[in-house]
């Protein structure tokens, strides 16, 4: 049986609706208005004419989206692309933040080092890589080519048949000092007792970073994963700026809406679904994995 | 007394805001030198006209995706200056006023025709007014062409022997920087090639034309040129500092090289060593020639939107921009690179009167406006205008095709065949 509210209870139930309704008008017009406006649009075309209205269109920019091998052939590279990336960032990331948690001299510098890659601006990376890679002028290639590693006519980073491979290396070296300075701050407060105790029950050490070390880092590695995982499954910028030939899925989506006369709806329908799609995903990796 | 003065200001205020006019002007000339220029005359022109104009700096790529997010927000501009690619692509969508833009062309009635066909939307009508152009074409080292006695690079025989002859590796020397790169530098350069072999990779009807024998022909000529070229998948960059440095006999560039060759600090700031003879030694080639003779060129566009309020002060400021002094300021923005299109410009000696037009010269200079007659491009056929190529030139189709040419040795008629599947893929 429910108690009836008294007066003072119905005072503090206003007083609390009172105090977050900012929160809720915020969150209302900043995310729940523009998801609902870009649900609406996907069922029109969308007209940039002031004069001509939005035609209703049903579903069928998600049909034609849908039906589109070129679709799902994106969609299958940018899985790969999110999967190798977010895996060799974690490997790199972890392995850089295991050495870094050991003392040595010089190693604030160092550490500060490591974060560049992370901090420059990409547009800036982009010019660097394309120059330090540049045939016959190039410096890394010169130095390469000087010690008979490499051909100085070739041209690693413009070939389209590396594009893949080069955005993902691209990607894991830019990304990898997130993940190196996530998984720092946790080694960094993992008890020292812990390791004391294995060492007297014998453990080498291999044992300690499997039995210890790991299990302490699970959440954030995992938390770290699903980030990293949202973020390089919509990665534009730094994909299309090393190269055309990539094919994932947010180059897809501005080459068919964005080009020539901007399509909205389709443009709109496209991202309705990856919504849905990611929606999934992040559910069951937060309940399997980070067991919320 | 004080509160008197207070409120006679605040209401001279209130009705200045109230009565005096605003317009709004969209420029795709983003760095800050040049929207200094801009600001200047945009306060110039409040101070004759009373009309206050906002000008808003926007990338050029981002032109028509923020079109449609202005038009929800109710702050489209008045005027936009822009390429004729997105001026097309906004003209097809009824969003320009072409009524202003034919009277502005038919009063001023000394725009050179080249610039204004390529804008146009039917019988004598215009969607914009042509505002200043640039040319493409190859600029070559007269020097060494003299030494070894070869012809001006024009017709494709003689642009490869050239190629060939003066092609020396070893020494750092290449034939030329041939574009090899999937990018827009790609696609001008070889729809200058393709165009001389009267190959377009859409017809009238709208139909990809990319598997014609003209085409493959053009794949053909610039996949040999590219044994002569520099090694890599070279671009824009390359081939200007190569050509600077001395590398390349021959590359593929618009006017906007001429003070890069011609004036030192500029010079300076993309090589360490300035050769000052260049300019004497450089020759350009402003057209060629093959089976048809073809020029490309880019012609830069002011427009009047449909949706404005302010028709007059719209049409005053475009007018006041392509008049006189005004006019010569902003084209002396990137001399050699914005050319007048206005024939009374090109001749007033305020014009030529500029440090970097004058090492050229006036018959070189001339020479070079006048090849905007004839201009030809994928876009525009027959005197009609076509707007589905923004949709293969946006997807760099073109220049793809021809990346993947030389990463995977495609024969000439593998790359169209290719091309060709792309191209249909975007229309589906």
């Amino acid at each position: 049986m429910q108690a009836k509210a008294g007066p003072l209870e119905k005072k503090e139930a206003s007083l609390g609706w009172k105090l977050i309704l900012p929160t809720v008008i915020i969150i209302g017009g900043l995310i729940i208005y523009p998801v609902i406006y870009n649900i609406y649009l996907s069922f029109f075309e969308v007209s940039i004419s002031p004069g001509k209205p939005n035609i209703f269109v049903g579903a069928e920019n998600y049909v034609s989206v849908i039906t589109d091998p070129g679709f799902w052939r994106s969609f299958g590279i940018t899985i790969l692309f999110t999967f190798l990336t977010v895996a060799g960032g974690i490997i790199l990331g972890l392995g850089v933040a295991l050495m870094m948690n050991r003392k040595f001299i010089g190693r604030t510098i160092v550490r500060a080092l490591i974060l560049l890659p992370y901090i420059t601006p990409v547009i800036a990376i982009v010019f660097a890589w394309k120059y330090a890679f540049l045939p016959i002028d190039g410096p890394l290639v010169r130095s390469l080519s000087s010690i008979g590693l490499m051909d100085p006519g070739v041209d690693l980073i413009n070939d389209p048949n590396n594009a893949f491979w080069v955005v993902t290396f691209f990607n894991i070296w830019r990304n990898f000092p997130f993940v190196y300075l996530m998984i720092l701050s946790r080694l960094q407060s993992i008890s020292k007792t812990y390791y004391e105790a294995a060492e007297i029950d014998g453990a080498g050490d291999w044992a300690k970073f499997r039995f210890i070390t790991l299990p302490e880092l699970y959440f954030v590695i995992g938390s770290v994963a699903l980030l990293r995982g949202i973020w390089n499954f919509y990665k534009f910028d730094e994909v299309y700026l090393m190269s055309k030939f990539a094919g994932t899925l947010p180059i897809y989506i501005y080459e068919k809406a964005f080009i020539g006369v901007p399509q909205q709806g389709v443009a709109a329908s496209i991202a309705t679904l990856l919504f849905v799609v990611m929606m999934i995903l992040i559910g069951y990796y937060v309940k399997k994995v980070l067991k919320w | 007394m004080k509160k008197v003065i207070i409120l006679t200001l605040m209401i001279l205020l209130i009705t200045g805001l109230i009565f005096s006019t605003t317009i709004t002007f969209w420029t795709t000339e983003v760095e800050s030198n040049r929207l200094e220029r801009i600001k200047a005359l945009a306060i110039l022109f409040e101070s004759v006209y009373d009309i206050e104009v906002e000008v808003v700096p926007v990338e050029e790529n981002d032109l028509l995706q923020r079109i449609p997010i202005a038009k929800a927000a109710g702050t489209l501009p008045d005027v936009v200056e822009g390429g004729i690619e997105p001026m097309l692509l906004m003209g097809s969508e009824d969003l320009l006023h072409e009524e202003l833009a034919t009277e502005i062309i038919s009063e001023f009635g000394d725009i050179y025709t080249g610039a204004s066909r390529l804008l146009s939307s039917g019988e004598n009508t215009y969607y914009a007014v042509p505002f200043h152009a640039w040319v493409q074409g190859i600029w070559y080292r007269k020097d060494w062409f003299n030494e070894k006695g070869l012809e001006d690079p024009i017709e494709w025989e003689e642009i490869l022997d050239a190629a060939k002859e003066l092609h020396d590796p070893d020494n750092g020397v290449y034939g030329l920087i041939l574009p090899k790169q999937a990018d827009a530098y790609c696609e001008q350069a070889f729809t200058e090639i393709a165009l001389a072999n009267g190959a377009r990779p859409i017809d009238l009807e709208g139909n990809i034309t990319f598997d014609t024998p003209e085409m493959i022909e053009a794949f053909r000529f610039y996949k040999e040129l590219g044994k002569y070229s520099k090694p890599g998948y070279t671009t824009v960059i390359d081939a200007l500092n190569g050509y600077l440095s001395e590398e390349a006999a021959m590359i593929f560039y618009s006017t906007y090289i001429m003070d890069d060759i011609a004036v030192e600090e500029v010079q300076k700031s993309r090589i360490d060593d300035y050769n000052p003879e260049l300019v004497k030694n450089t020759g350009f080639a402003n057209y060629m020639e093959n089976t048809d003779r073809s020029s490309y060129g880019q012609v830069v566009a002011l427009a009047i939107l449909e949706s404005t309020k302010e028709e007059e002060a719209a049409k005053k400021f475009v007018k006041f921009l392509m008049t006189g002094n005004n006019y010569i300021y902003w084209l002396h923005m990137a001399p050699g690179g914005m050319n007048p299109t206005r024939s009374s410009i090109a001749e007033n000696p305020d014009f030529l009167d500029n440090y970097v037009l004058e090492r050229y010269g006036t018959e070189k200079i001339m020479e070079i406006i006048s090849a905007l007659e004839n201009i030809v491009r994928f876009d525009f056929y027959k005197g009609h205008v076509l707007e589905e190529m923004s949709k293969i030139s946006g997807a760099f189709t073109i220049g793809k095709a021809i990346n993947s040419m030389f990463a995977n040795d495609w024969t000439p008629e593998e790359t169209a065949k290719w091309a060709q599947k792309e191209a249909e893929k975007l229309f589906e």
